[in-house]
């Protein structure tokens, strides 16, 4: 490959030209919609065989890197990189979009071709957060990946979709402006140290930060990441973001969008202000741990699948947060593999349920009962990423959540504890949903069929890699070593 | 008068040409010929002024083409002649008939082309009399409807009484400093006081200009009543041109101390009620005339900083919010039927029953919420960094607080566009013109956001020899 070839660029933008394309289809939905899936595999493709023939990785941690200037006036560079982290996360997300495509391909039946040229636009949004190495280029994604979003919401949604669209725009956007005061700020100081202006993160990580300046800006970083994340007292948006959204959308949100902002954590907020971050470690503990516990027992009152997901997600995300705050190489990692995990298997869990609702157009786990005996195949699946949404040994999240859980153990026994309380909670709900669905009887008669070819075998890939993740997850760790290594060491 | 001097106001022999023309051919020909007339040399006179290279010449009295002028004459001829364009359809459609209306806007862009050029007190404050002048005839251009009318007194009402503290702060200042050319105004010892009421005059007739709280209670009855191209018109350009009008003044110096305190009130009032009141707007034009206010504080907010930084976003945001607001007026203009579609509810549907305006309508509120990847963010960017460099750090928080909360009645818009089923008025075609002229609003909104390097070199270059 010749080395100057804007690879990145291109692994970025290939989506977004690609939903461009897409929307052009409007008049032929079914085109489109082929045509969207195309786009999204050879976005996977591509991302894959980054992977594969990625050279070692330098020094920095980044194998593949690109620098150029954009907005001189402020020193504003479209740098992109990609290290084991970034690669990690990218190919989740060319997965997710892949799979939530794939599985809800009939789900909207009008205006086809917008809706997947919206799916495609978020996809570069959200790559465009895992590889930018410019503050400004950054936060340009993080903003610009809720407009297409919104509109997904918005349009395609059901149930208080309006309200739900507008809240989830209104909650992310204002948490982020302030975060756009703590850069500039960043920016303004190191500038006047070095002389240099420059939002490149590998020169604003050197700036010299007062104290309590930096709490200011790390809490104005915390706000803006723990809104998206969602960390407990700020995850208002989500149960009517994630409910009211096409079930693709879902898929999306929960899957990836929210893995940005876990992302920025390590990667920006973290490096940036390592002190501010350390006073600031007991909070997200709190918050972690709150979060798992609450999400945990906010899922078990739920009777709406979607509800119940989405909270069990709220739950699951507190763990990686507790992985990020207590900052070890074990605990990261864990966090990191926590990352992916959860995109497979709440992505797969709000699959499922999308399925369900999709055949019956009914959420409420009351009406179901005794799926196991009449769509075998579903009821398969539906038990097999319960399962692994709640731990059990041999399956992905086992492995993410016992790294996280061993690296805290050591620096903060007490939130490690909280947390394993949390599990317990996590299996009592997860029970109790595969009873209500799979076993007992239904309160009214429900008749529904079972899995097609194409979300069985899709499904199965989901399943495959949830059980490689939780037997053999050394290559994702090999992958992230390095990173990690650097990022902890300072 | 020398050869070069005539080549460098070239711009101005343009625009003052073709007004006359306008008038002298409006009998003869089609409107619609007068019109192209009117924007062709509106054009020109644009690409003429970004053409010829800013000399600083003494040879006639009260002009001279500044790189200020170099920068503000062709943001003007552009938004002029875009609103050239899409009035037309519109006028037909409310019967707004006759080349007066042409001419009076090639009047006002005269006007507005003279205002950078100015050298002393007298021209600038002529010329920005002017512009107001011409916009009183436009806003009650609708004789049809009663409401433009009494949007048109209205304006006069308030615009003389602001002409008139203006001339009086002009003639203090002129006082204290005995004399009335621009680059000279630096205080001498003795004369303190009435310099200060001078600029405390000055300040509130600005503040008329720009809406800013509270001295804006003109400003949403005015926009509502105004046809709405004019509105577009009005709401950007002579907003741009106060702005401008106090740049001069200060000879890009930064403000007296005396101004901070009026201009940061000035400033924290107007993005605060601006955003507020918009909030429960139920009209689009009303919404959009608080938005402007808000703007205006913003505006006025990298005003007060007083650094090259501060008055650099000025002229950035100037441009990138006439912009936004032409292209949301234009897609307003264009929608609207032989009445007036102003109610937030009356746009439901349109975006997918009239994509192209109503993707136009919401790029603009998507823009003018400062949402990347659109010219407003990198605007709102602009202000509050240079208000944060420039040690304004609390009234830039407030600000972007503010702004945030404007994100919710834009994006009431953006939902009514795409999120509700379509109303009982589907609109007119969109004419060619009207196409043409928000395509090129549109795109420029998005280019200006991905690319703002070239405008961001032009404003460098308009601060460079002042």
């Amino acid at each position: 490959m010749n080395p100057d070839f804007p690879i990145l660029t291109l692994l970025l933008f290939l989506p977004l030209v690609g939903g461009l394309s897409v929307a052009l289809l409007w008049r032929n939905p079914a085109t489109a919609r082929f045509f969207a899936l195309l786009v999204g595999l050879a976005e996977l493709a591509l991302g894959a065989w980054l992977g594969s023939s990625a050279p070692a990785a330098g020094p920095t941690g980044y194998f593949l890197y690109q620098d150029l200037p954009w907005i001189e006036r402020f020193g504003i560079r479209y740098t992109l990189g990609m290290d084991g982290i970034s690669l990690v996360l990218v190919l989740l997300t060319a997965f997710i979009t892949v799979i939530a495509m794939l599985l809800f391909w009939q789900e909207v039946k009008e205006r086809v071709a917008l809706y997947f040229a919206l799916l495609l636009a978020t996809e570069t949004g959200i790559l465009g957060v895992f590889l930018s190495l410019d503050l400004f280029l950054f936060y340009l994604f993080w903003e610009a990946m809720l407009i297409p979003m919104f509109f997904l919401i918005g349009i395609w949604g059901n149930g208080r979709k309006l309200y739900s669209a507008v809240k989830f725009f209104l909650y992310t956007f204002i948490g982020s402006l302030l975060m756009l005061v703590a850069i500039i700020v960043l920016y303004l100081m190191h500038g006047a140290q070095t002389g240099s202006y420059s939002f490149a993160l590998a020169e604003l990580v050197h700036t010299q930060v007062p104290y309590t300046t930096g709490l200011w800006l790390f809490a104005a970083f915390l706000l803006a990441l723990g809104v998206k994340f969602p960390l407990v007292p700020l995850h208002g948006w989500l149960p009517d973001a994630y409910c009211d959204s096409p079930s693709a959308g879902t898929v999306v949100l929960a899957g990836i969008l929210a893995k940005t902002a876990a992302y920025a954590l390590i990667r920006f907020a973290y490096p940036l202000l390592p002190e501010a971050a350390h006073a600031f470690t007991p909070v997200i503990y709190v918050c972690a741990v709150i979060g798992i516990v609450y999400g945990a027992w906010v899922a078990f009152a739920q009777t709406d699948m979607k509800r119940l997901v989405a909270y069990s997600s709220v739950s699951h995300m507190g763990f990686i947060a507790l992985g990020i705050a207590a900052w070890s190489p074990v605990a990261l990692s864990g966090a990191v593999l926590q990352m992916v995990n959860h995109g497979i298997t709440t992505g797969a869990l709000f699959v499922m349920v999308g399925m369900l609702a999709e055949r019956t157009e009914d959420r409420e786990s009351l009406h179901y009962g005794g799926l196991w005996g009449k769509v075998p195949v579903l009821a398969f699946f539906f038990l097999f990423f319960n399962m692994a949404s709640a731990g059990l040994p041999g399956l992905n999240n086992f492995v993410g959540e016992f790294l996280v859980l061993v690296g805290t153990f050591r620096v903060a026994p007490g939130a490690a504890l909280g947390a394993f309380l949390g599990i317990v909670l996590t299996l009592v709900y997860t029970v109790r949903l595969v009873q209500d669905i799979l076993f007992g009887t239904p309160s009214q008669p429900v008749s529904l069929s079972d899995l097609s070819l194409r979300e069985s075998a899709t499904l199965a890939s989901l399943a495959v890699i949830g059980v490689y993740l939780g037997v053999h997850p050394a290559p994702v760790l090999d992958l992230i070593k390095v990173p990690i290594a650097l990022l902890t060491k300072a | 008068m020398t050869y070069s001097d005539a080549i460098s106001l070239l711009p101005l022999i343009i625009v003052g040409v073709a007004s006359l023309l306008v008038l002298l051919a409006g009998p003869f020909c089609h409107v619609r010929v007068v019109t192209v007339i009117g924007a062709a040399a509106a054009l020109a006179a644009g690409f003429c002024a970004a053409a010829v290279s800013p000399v600083n010449s003494a040879g006639l009295p009260g002009l001279a083409f500044t790189p200020l002028a170099r920068y503000l004459i062709p943001v003007f001829c552009v938004a002029a002649a875009l609103s050239l364009l899409l009035s037309h359809g519109y006028n037909l459609r409310h019967e707004i008939r006759g080349e007066e209306y042409p001419a009076t806007v090639i009047f006002c862009l005269f006007a507005l082309c003279v205002l950078p050029c100015a050298t002393n007190m007298l021209t600038l404050f002529l010329a920005l009399e002017a512009v107001a002048f011409s916009f009183y005839v436009l806003v009650a251009m609708d004789l049809g409807r009663a409401e433009s009318a009494e949007a048109g007194l209205k304006y006069l009402l308030v615009g003389a009484v602001a002409a008139a503290v203006t001339a009086f702060g002009l003639a203090l200042i002129y006082a204290g400093t005995g004399t009335l050319a621009l680059g000279a105004l630096t205080a001498p010892a003795g004369f303190h006081s009435i310099l200060a009421a001078g600029w405390g005059f000055v300040i509130i007739g600005i503040a008329f200009k720009l809406s800013l709280v509270p001295a804006h209670l003109w400003t949403p009855d005015v926009y509502q009543g105004a046809p709405a191209p004019v509105a577009g018109l009005l709401s950007t350009t002579s907003k741009f041109a106060g702005a401008a009008f106090l740049l001069m003044l200060l000879a890009f110096a930064p403000p007296r101390a005396e101004l901070h305190l009026p201009l940061y009130v000035l400033s924290l009032l107007s993005m605060g009620l601006g955003n507020l009141a918009a909030l429960r707007q139920t009209n689009l034009k009303r919404m959009l005339a608080y938005s402007s206010i808000a703007h205006m504080g913003y505006l006025t907010l990298a005003l007060l900083t007083g650094t090259r930084d501060g008055y650099s976003a000025v002229l950035l945001y100037g441009a990138i919010y006439t912009v936004m607001n032409l292209a949301a007026f234009g897609a307003i203009s264009s929608l609207s039927a032989n009445g007036e579609r102003s109610s937030i509810a009356d746009f439901a549907g349109l975006g997918f029953s009239a994509p192209l305006r109503g993707g136009v309508l919401a790029v603009a509120m998507l823009s003018l919420a400062g949402i990347p990847p659109t010219a407003g963010f990198i605007g709102k960017f602009f202000v509050f960094y240079s208000a944060i460099r420039g040690g304004e750090i609390v009234l830039a928080v407030i600000g972007i607080l503010f702004a945030a909360i404007s994100a919710y009645f834009y994006l009431r818009v953006v939902v009514q566009l795409y999120m509700r089923p379509v109303g009982a008025h589907l609109p007119k075609p969109c004419s060619r013109a009207e196409s043409f002229a928000l395509i090129c609003s549109s795109l420029a909104i998005v280019v200006i956001g991905i690319f703002p390097t070239p405008l961001l070199r032009l404003v460098e270059s308009a601060l460079s020899h002042s």
